[in-house]
């Protein structure tokens, strides 16, 4: 966890390769088996080329570096906002950034508001977004 | 799990899909932590329970074959810490569906409440298909 929460703190970043028996496990444990995932044959010969990790899969990862970073505190009062840019693809490392952007204050509770990217090796942006949790309270 | 299905136009604003309950079992978390190659932290990952609400939702609309659905964006807030083995009752409705050009975008709104009926989770998704 992050032992001091200060405007403009990097979270320690996660770093997952994404492989189609990882998307197959996801698929598995979800539920989720739209052939764009799971169908290499069937993806290949869509617009997109190839089978893609679920976007979830990637939003687990943002969700893991939140909980490292803070705890239960993310677990049971995050909030998180995400746009999926581009897909995942078999074969791509992922690397989840983040950082605390600012800490408010709202009728005693302190939130930290941070930002976070997700890129595959290339630098492509795959996810992006903000995520708000709280961080400390005076309330009694 | 829902029983009922319905067709893709039948997905108008204001619809509401069957509630759909899961039980959040040591097998289907540690199945889940497998997935996404984390050590876990004791209790359901959140993102392990939105799964399950967006599972219950592609399972009762049959999207025509070759149908590729994107999901372009989510938005989740998490309410309270879910033990594992917990049993939780997903609820998701048609917010808005709009035609852009030769896409469609579904925005559902989630609501995941365990069995006190207290609400552990809500979110909006917004998904991608061809109009």
């Amino acid at each position: 966890m992050l032992t001091e929460i200060q405007e403009g703190k990097a979270l320690n970043p996660v770093v997952k390769h994404i492989t189609q028996e990882k998307i197959n496990l996801y698929a598995e444990a979800s539920g989720d088996f739209n052939p764009i995932h799971v169908d290499e044959s069937f993806a290949a010969k869509t617009p997109l080329g190839g089978t893609i990790a679920h976007g979830m899969l990637s939003l687990a990862y943002v969700s893991e570096m939140m909980a490292s970073a803070f705890g239960q505190s993310w677990l049971s009062g995050g909030k998180l906002r995400a746009k999926f840019k581009e897909p995942a693809r078999p074969g791509d490392t992922l690397t989840i950034n983040g950082k605390v952007d600012c800490i408010e204050r709202k009728d005693d509770v302190s939130y930290a508001n941070c930002n976070f990217e997700c890129r595959n090796q290339k630098g492509e942006m795959i996810v992006v977004g903000e995520a708000i949790v709280k961080v400390s309270s005076d309330k009694k | 799990m829902p029983d009922k299905t319905i067709t893709y136009e039948g997905l108008t604003p204001g619809y509401k899909f069957p509630p759909a309950a899961y039980e959040l079992s040591a097998s289907f978390v540690s199945k889940y932590l497998k997935a996404v190659d984390s050590a876990g932290v004791g209790f359901v990952p959140p993102l392990a329970i939105t799964a399950c609400a967006i599972a219950a939702m592609t399972k009762s609309v049959p999207l025509p074959p070759g149908t590729i659905a994107i999901h372009a964006s989510q938005e989740l807030e998490f309410f309270k810490l879910v033990p594992i083995g917990a049993t939780i009752e997903c609820h998701i409705g048609v917010a808005q569906k709009i035609a852009r050009g030769k896409m469609s975008m579904l925005i559902l709104e989630i609501e995941v409440f365990d069995k006190d009926k207290e609400k552990v989770q809500s979110g909006r998704a917004t998904i991608a298909l061809p109009a």
